[in-house]
């Protein structure tokens, strides 16, 4: 319509930041959590957790937050709860009119949401609060004590992170003032492309280590978040590190190892709190160094030089029996790698491994470490 | 030019080798019976690969391999220069005039001088002797892939070093101080060998020469002494008649008669340079009897003739059209469109077919030469109909993947790690329970600002006295954080600030970049560094090669990397006397304004940076480097030389 009316639009723009969209991940290993007490019991994480939100709330009207749980078998939502969860909560407490159920205190059970609104208490903060507690205590109430194990899923978290993010890219997107295709007057770098109008980003706050076994699914929406320039900032509480760090460094997010655990808000709030658009003006704490390191798809152990196979990538600690690449089944030649080093004069007959005419060679990379 | 000839013995004679006029062929001629008939004759087509000694070498020698037609073998010749001092000059010059005769008998062609009656066969042929001749002297198309030539090649090695600073430093310096057991010659080939890239680079960069130009535009008298004078090249000339065939033409009529002078200085005054010129002719320009005859040349003729023989494709043949052109009845096109009018306006035609006859001896730029002449496939693809064909087959190759499921299970025969072994110390039951009550804990009491434990007015002493009493979120412990993560953004700033700001400053002083080195300190350590990296490079390749051969070559390596880190230490210990020279002088300064005020100053002496200690700092990753390349070959010797004992 613009192009064919000669009238100029003024399309409205607003100069306000873009809102931002904090998504995090909360590792719910009960393990660790039980490991970290004495120096930082998970209520007070929780509770540390909670002011930051409720920070992160205040910035911009507009900036949302959502929380999914990493537990050691499954990921779920913490907030916001998917629609049929809601219902039977609503039900239950609704019966009783404002009554707090109580219960025993030898039982491990959960204090129902009171209904009865704390007038002090800002009522979105307060709701945050509320449906994370009420979620975490079922998570756990729901953990059977053989589902234990010294990992958990950060893969599926972060997975469940993206589509989240996805779908809320997309309502963002439609309902914005601004029009996809704006005037070559309201941008001046490109004409094409809007300011996008909602600035994901994710947080993880890991306890425990031990991701070796995930390590293809974990770089994988490490790729996609790439991709999406989506920051992933690490918060390590404890536990091994393994490939977080590659984790935050490929995407330009924060990584921080928390060495004083109980000022975790300090961290919280100095560390993680700018968005994107802060983030560019800032110099971030993240670490210095990097660990590159990888796992090796055959025993999954972290290598730091290794064999590579030419043809998919696959990166293996020693060559594979019969040479053959174990992902995609060619035949694979060794080069002069692993002559012994002649420093004798001495003449020596040099070994090598020919496979076949149509051999591939499979070459060596070393990573530094 | 007189054909290169040079003193030279053959077989243990005295004589002189020189090439034909025609450079048809090479003869040598001993000297011993005066006026002889040469003895030696080669005909340029049978030679098939000439050699010539180094330019380092003391002795000059031309080595010829001559194929006779009917014998497979090559024989050959070997020639040394025995002037007392011009024989390198002579063999270069006999080289050069041999290598061109080679070439010009290998392509078959001349230079791209076409005669008058100008068609498509002849641009092509001036195409395909310009491509043969792009890769330079050789005659082979590869010459710019042929690794070993390049790194043989010593001319270019000299001038790209010449070129490029930085590296020519580096290897200077590697030079100077490598080890007497490893010969130079070996050092560069190895140097070599790592940066052929540019090498290559660097040839094809020199290898560009101006092309065609508009040679007429840029002859301009000059006056001198009230004469005027006019000073026209070789290379102009044959720019001349390539661009215009019609001097060519009128040159060869007329030059037996005329003498050049004459020829060129009534050329120039004429008006039938004006015309080639393309500029309008006057009526008071001077005529002249010979060249006007020339005037009447139709140049559209041979322009027409020249378009009709290259090949339209016919979707947009114009011509082909003619039915359906507009201007026949309709507006007369514009002054410069017009058929006619050609002599007032002249230069417009003169320079399009100027620069059409220019380009069209330069390879073009976006058409393969190597495709048929015709309609290419680019052209084809436009003009083909697309919609009316199918879809087009996917050409991928499949890459097998096996069992993906192998990667998303977990492999319980894997290691444990030690946070595995404490979790599994904890009882599960126990600790659930444990992280539900304390859950239960937070969710009754909702209110936050006690729960995060963040108290004001707290004093830190209370807590540091009983670190058990204090809880999550006291002074301490926040201030701690706040400290790890001022460090780390400290850091991290260091790592990334832009050193380009510092560098642009036209100051001397010690920049936090160069962590307080003064600048040649800062060169020379840079310099060290890239010799080391370099040593290092080359003592892995000949290690881990295992090549048996080559043993002797990685135990002078070592001795290389040992005398390597002596250099790293000359440089920290020169780098710590300036700073105690810094020190001194605040020293100094501390005194004086004692002195002056009477007012002590305190100067914290160890926090001025530079010295050793950031010598040390910046090279560690080397040295330990070092070590390592030391340790591995150590422990390979000492395995080696047992076996060998005991064997």
């Amino acid at each position: 319509m613009n192009a064919v009316d000669g009238s100029d639009h003024y399309s409205k723009t607003s100069d306000e930041p873009p809102p931002s969209l904090l998504t995090i991940i909360l590792d719910t290993n009960p393990n660790a959590w039980a490991l970290l007490s004495p120096t930082l019991p998970l209520s007070a994480a929780i509770a540390n957790l909670l002011v930051f939100i409720n920070a992160h709330l205040a910035f911009n009207n507009a900036n949302k937050v959502a929380i999914i749980a990493s537990h050691t078998q499954r990921a779920e939502f913490l907030y916001p709860l998917p629609a049929h969860e809601i219902s039977p909560h609503i039900n239950g407490s609704n019966t009783h009119n404002g009554d707090v159920e109580m219960a025993d205190g030898d039982e491990p059970t959960v204090a129902e949401e009171t209904s009865t609104d704390d007038a002090n208490h800002y009522r979105p903060f307060r709701q945050i609060q509320s449906t994370l507690l009420t979620s975490l205590s079922t998570l756990l109430k729901t953990t059977s004590p053989t589902s234990l194990t010294p990992t958990t899923s950060i893969a599926g978290a972060l997975t469940l992170a993206l589509t989240y993010i996805n779908r809320c890219t997309l309502n963002a997107s439609t309902t914005s003032p601004n029009p996809t295709t704006t005037t070559p007057s309201d941008n001046a770098l490109n004409p094409d492309t809007a300011p996008p109008p909602l600035h994901p980003r994710i947080l993880i706050l890991s306890v425990s280590g031990d991701l070796a076994h995930q390590y293809i699914p974990i770089m994988n929406t490490i790729f996609a978040c790439q991709r999406l320039s989506i920051p992933i900032d690490i918060a390590k509480i404890s536990g091994d590190t393994v490939f977080l760090q590659q984790a935050s460094d490929a995407t330009h997010g924060t990584y921080i190892k928390l060495e004083h655990p109980r000022g975790l808000l300090q961290y919280l709030m100095m560390g993680f709190l700018p968005d994107q658009s802060c983030r560019g003006f800032l110099v971030a704490p993240t670490a210095v160094g990097v660990d590159f390191r990888a796992a090796c798809f055959c025993h999954r152990r972290v290598v730091d030089v290794g064999f590579v196979c030419s043809i998919c990538l696959s990166i293996f600690c020693s060559p594979p029996e019969g040479a053959i690449c174990l992902t995609c089944g060619t035949h694979l030649q060794l080069g002069e790698y692993g002559e012994k080093p002649a420093v004798v004069a001495k003449k020596k007959k040099k070994k090598r491994d020919m496979v076949d005419g149509k051999a591939k060679e499979a070459t060596v990379r070393s990573r530094p470490g | 030019m007189a054909p290169p000839r040079g003193s030279a013995a053959y077989k243990k004679k005295d004589g002189t080798l020189a090439i034909s006029k025609d450079n048809q062929s090479v003869f040598w001629t001993p000297v011993a019976p005066p006026r002889s008939k040469p003895a030696l004759t080669l005909a340029v087509s049978t030679i098939t690969n000439l050699q010539q000694t180094p330019a380092s070498s003391a002795k000059v020698m031309l080595k010829i391999f001559a194929t006779a037609p009917g014998i497979s073998t090559p024989e050959t010749h070997v020639f040394s220069f025995t002037s007392a001092t011009t024989a390198r000059a002579e063999a270069d010059a006999i080289k050069d005039a041999l290598s061109r005769a080679i070439q010009t008998a290998k392509t078959g062609s001349t230079l791209p001088t076409t005669p008058g009656a100008a068609g498509a066969s002849s641009a092509s042929m001036a195409v395909a002797s310009t491509i043969s001749s792009v890769p330079g002297a050789g005659s082979d198309t590869d010459g710019w892939y042929d690794d070993a030539r390049l790194r043989q090649d010593v001319e270019l090695q000299r001038s790209l070093l010449k070129a490029n600073e930085p590296l020519s430093r580096t290897f200077v310096e590697s030079l100077r101080t490598k080890p007497d057991s490893i010969t130079s010659s070996q050092l560069t080939s190895q140097f070599w060998s790592t940066r052929i890239h540019l090498l290559r680079a660097h040839a094809i960069e020199k290898n560009q020469t101006k092309g065609a130009y508009n040679v007429l535009s840029s002859i301009k008298p000059v006056t001198v002494d009230n004469a005027i004078k006019l000073s026209i090249s070789k290379e102009q000339i044959q720019l001349i008649f390539n661009q215009h065939p019609l001097v060519k033409r009128v040159y060869d009529e007329n030059v037996p008669k005329l003498s050049e002078e004459a020829f060129w200085s009534r050329f120039f005054q004429s008006r039938l340079f004006k015309k080639l010129k393309g500029e309008r002719i006057s009526e008071n320009d001077s005529t002249d009897n010979v060249l006007d005859k020339y005037l009447q040349y139709d140049d559209d003729a041979e322009r027409a003739k020249r378009l009709l023989a290259s090949h339209v494709p016919h979707i947009i043949d114009v011509e082909g059209n003619e039915e359906n052109h507009s201007q026949r009845k309709g507006n007369q096109p514009d002054l410069t469109m017009r058929p006619t009018s050609i002599d007032r306006v002249p230069i417009i035609r003169t320079l399009n077919a100027l620069s059409e006859k220019i380009l069209s001896h330069v390879a073009p730029n976006d058409v393969d030469p190597s495709l048929p002449i015709g309609v290419d496939e680019e052209t084809f693809n436009e003009l083909a109909l697309r919609d009316l064909q199918g879809d087009a087959e996917e050409n991928r190759v499949i890459l097998n993947i096996k069992d993906q499921s192998r990667f998303f299970s977990s492999d319980k025969e894997g290691s444990v790690s030690a946070d595995a072994l404490l979790y599994a110390k904890q009882d599960p039951v126990k600790v659930l329970r444990s992280i539900q009550k304390d859950l239960a804990r937070v969710s009754s009491n909702t209110n936050l600002s006690t729960a995060i434990g963040v108290n004001d007015d707290s004093d830190t002493s209370d807590d540091e006295s009983n670190p058990e009493k204090s809880h999550v979120g006291n002074k301490s412990s926040l201030s701690a954080a706040s400290a790890q993560m001022l460090s780390a953004i400290n850091e991290q700033r260091a790592q990334h600030d832009d050193l380009s700001i510092a560098s642009s400053s036209f100051s001397t002083v010690q920049t936090s970049s160069t962590c307080g080195l003064s600048a040649t300190t800062f060169d020379r350590l840079s310099l060290t560094h890239a010799t080391t990296t370099e040593f290092l490079q080359h003592f892995w390749s000949a290690f881990l090669s295992g090549d048996a051969t080559r043993a002797t070559e990685v135990a002078n390596l070592v001795e290389t990397l040992n005398r390597a880190m002596d250099r790293i230490k000359a440089v920290a210990t020169d780098a710590e006397a300036e700073r105690q020279k810094e020190i001194d002088k605040l020293k100094k300064q501390v005194q004086d304004f004692y002195e002056r005020t009477g007012k002590k100053r305190k100067v914290d002496y160890e926090s001025i940076p530079g010295g050793a200690k950031a010598v040390n700092c910046l090279l560690a990753p080397t040295v330990k480097a070092i070590g390592v390349a030391r340790k591995d070959y150590e422990k390979a010797l000492k395995e080696q030389s047992e076996d060998a004992n005991g064997a």
